[in-house]
């Protein structure tokens, strides 16, 4: 996928690692390089209409000073996890759907940021895995920015999955919204790497997943990467209970197993789109005509907005039901949902973080 | 400056309008714009009711691919404008109608379950409170007692209305019903 990309800014520090090399090579022909010796500044929001939009076409090639593993940041003891953890490569995003928490949580630091030390994080794993051993982790990259979306510039997966493929108690897992694979099938994963893909119906995609592959061509590029050796899972993640909804996320489902046998499948997620308010207003403020972004949400008790319970609950129902008419037992989890939730939705409470975690780690 | 935009600027500055809700109330097309201004006149909107359906038309409007003027052309907008009762009363009215054009299956759904718990035929002494725009799924019971007799009286009247109180539960809860 090509993104627009307005500038390149290298801290000099960075300025003879790896990936600056990397990311010269691709744009430095096409676009103005800079050289800083401190990119805090450029990392801060420009003074023009929309900064957070402006900041995504910013790329500032930096070091990290903070650990690059962490919890996932929608853990909660409010809710159901996942035991899912975070490797923060880089933060913000290409692409541009109108519901995504970064316009809140980067606001004050929109630019397109990429670490240069990233290979440290490999220290990070090893102590991990050392820490708990026989213990199985699921790391993933996707939290803070698409795993996938600049990978033909970065390369960066392919260094990552080096590194997964021999470690025996870490999967990792790469998140995206794209179909940028190619550098995933010139590598071999062993089993250790999840590909996972959020997916939402063609209505979802056009009116609020700007920039983004079809949904059609993201499933198309699991059946891919699932051919090359590489695990799959699919992220039904924000579901948005717009007025037609449910057919059309029966369409999506049939659309994935027709394309997707389910034995193959991973594991599935499923989350309503839950919103702050303040969220919600910046949402709306850069995408006032976005309907997706007006359902019947009410205020819940950890201070986010969601579709009133008895809406999203039926919906993940209604989801969860058209996947066991495959007869085929998946792994499943809602994101940012109580325990209560998951027996509605599940029929059973859920087990806790940890035997999630290495359920899904391990498939 | 047309007539119209003057009008609705100085109703604005009689009600004190912030300046946020008379640009977007000025940014609307014409026929929008002046509907809108004839119903806050009609039913004598205050400063508040203007700025709930301002936004609550907004919504709408952006959700359902209508003009503003197209939603407050609705037979049950007529109904409420051109109807007998106060001013302020049929206010009050038209905004519960504005949310519930704006939240329309959150208001069937209440509405349900008011019914089935209508239906029940409580006693006085349990009250069953749903919860604030069905924001959880928990029911508060309620029950008022002042001796150990009506404590034991409405206790068995929950226990005999126990299936009744699991298919409200359901309901709240995601059920097919819903």
């Amino acid at each position: 996928m090509k993104f627009d990309i307005d500038a390149l800014i290298i801290a000099e520090e960075s300025r003879d690692s790896a990936l600056a090399n990397r990311m010269e090579q691709a744009l430095g022909s096409s676009i103005p390089v800079t050289y800083v010796a401190d990119p805090r500044a450029a990392v801060r929001p420009l003074p023009v209409a929309d900064p957070f939009d402006a900041g995504k076409r910013r790329v500032v090639v930096m070091q990290r000073r903070a650990p690059f593993l962490m919890a996932c940041p929608a853990g909660s003891s409010q809710f159901t996890c996942c035991g899912y953890l975070v490797l923060v490569l880089a933060s913000n995003c290409p692409m541009d759907c109108s519901y995504c928490f970064l316009q809140e949580h980067v606001a004050n630091n929109p630019s397109f940021q990429l670490y240069s030390n990233f290979t440290d994080c490999f220290a990070e794993l090893e102590r991990l895995a050392a820490s708990a051993p026989g213990r199985h982790f699921r790391v993933g990259t996707g939290e803070l920015a698409d795993s996938l979306a600049m990978d033909s510039l970065t390369g960066i997966s392919t260094d990552l999955i080096e590194f997964f493929r021999n470690r025996e108690y870490l999967t990792l897992e790469l998140k995206t919204k794209t179909d940028e694979i190619d550098n995933l099938l010139r590598t071999d994963p062993r089993g250790r790497v999840i590909v996972s893909w959020t997916l939402s119906p063609d209505a979802v995609w056009k009116s609020s997943e700007h920039r983004t592959a079809s949904p059609s061509a993201r499933i198309a590029a699991a059946r891919r990467v699932l051919d090359a050796g590489y695990r799959v899972g699919f992220h039904f993640d924000p579901m948005i209970a717009y007025p037609q909804a449910e057919p059309d996320y029966c369409r999506l489902v049939d659309e994935l197993l027709d394309t997707v046998p389910a034995d193959r499948i991973s594991f599935l997620s499923m989350g309503a789109l839950r919103m702050t308010p303040e969220l919600r207003n910046a949402a709306r403020r850069r995408f006032p005509n976005d309907p997706m972004l007006l359902g019947e949400e009410v205020l819940g008790g950890d201070g986010r907005l969601r579709a009133f319970g008895a809406l999203r609950i039926r919906l993940y129902r209604m989801l969860q039901g058209r996947f066991a008419r495959a007869g085929v037992p998946i792994p499943a989890y809602l994101c940012m949902e109580n325990s209560i939730a998951h027996k509605r939705v599940f029929g059973a409470a859920p087990a806790n973080p940890a035997t999630i975690g290495e359920r899904l780690a391990t498939g | 400056m047309t007539d119209l935009d003057s009008e609705i600027r100085s109703l604005a500055a009689s009600r004190r309008l912030p300046d946020s809700h008379l640009e977007k109330w000025l940014h609307l097309d014409e026929s929008s714009r002046s509907a809108l201004l004839e119903l806050a006149r009609t039913l004598k909107l205050r400063t508040a009711q203007i700025v709930t359906a301002l936004d609550l038309l907004d919504e709408i409007s952006v959700r359902e691919g209508k003009l503003i003027a197209d939603l407050l052309d609705r037979p049950s907008i007529h109904r409420l404008t051109r109807g007998a009762g106060s001013a302020p009363g049929r206010a009050h009215a038209f905004l519960e109608e504005l949310r519930a054009m704006r939240f329309p299956r959150l208001r069937e759904t209440i509405v349900r379950l008011e019914t089935a718990i209508a239906a029940l035929r409580l006693p006085h002494g349990i009250k069953l409170l749903l919860p604030r725009e069905l924001s959880s799924d928990e029911l508060t019971i309620q029950l008022t007692v002042s001796d150990a007799d009506g404590l034991e009286r409405l206790l068995n009247m929950l226990m005999e209305k126990r299936r009744e109180l699991a298919r409200i539960l359901a309901m709240l809860g995601g059920g097919d019903e819903v």
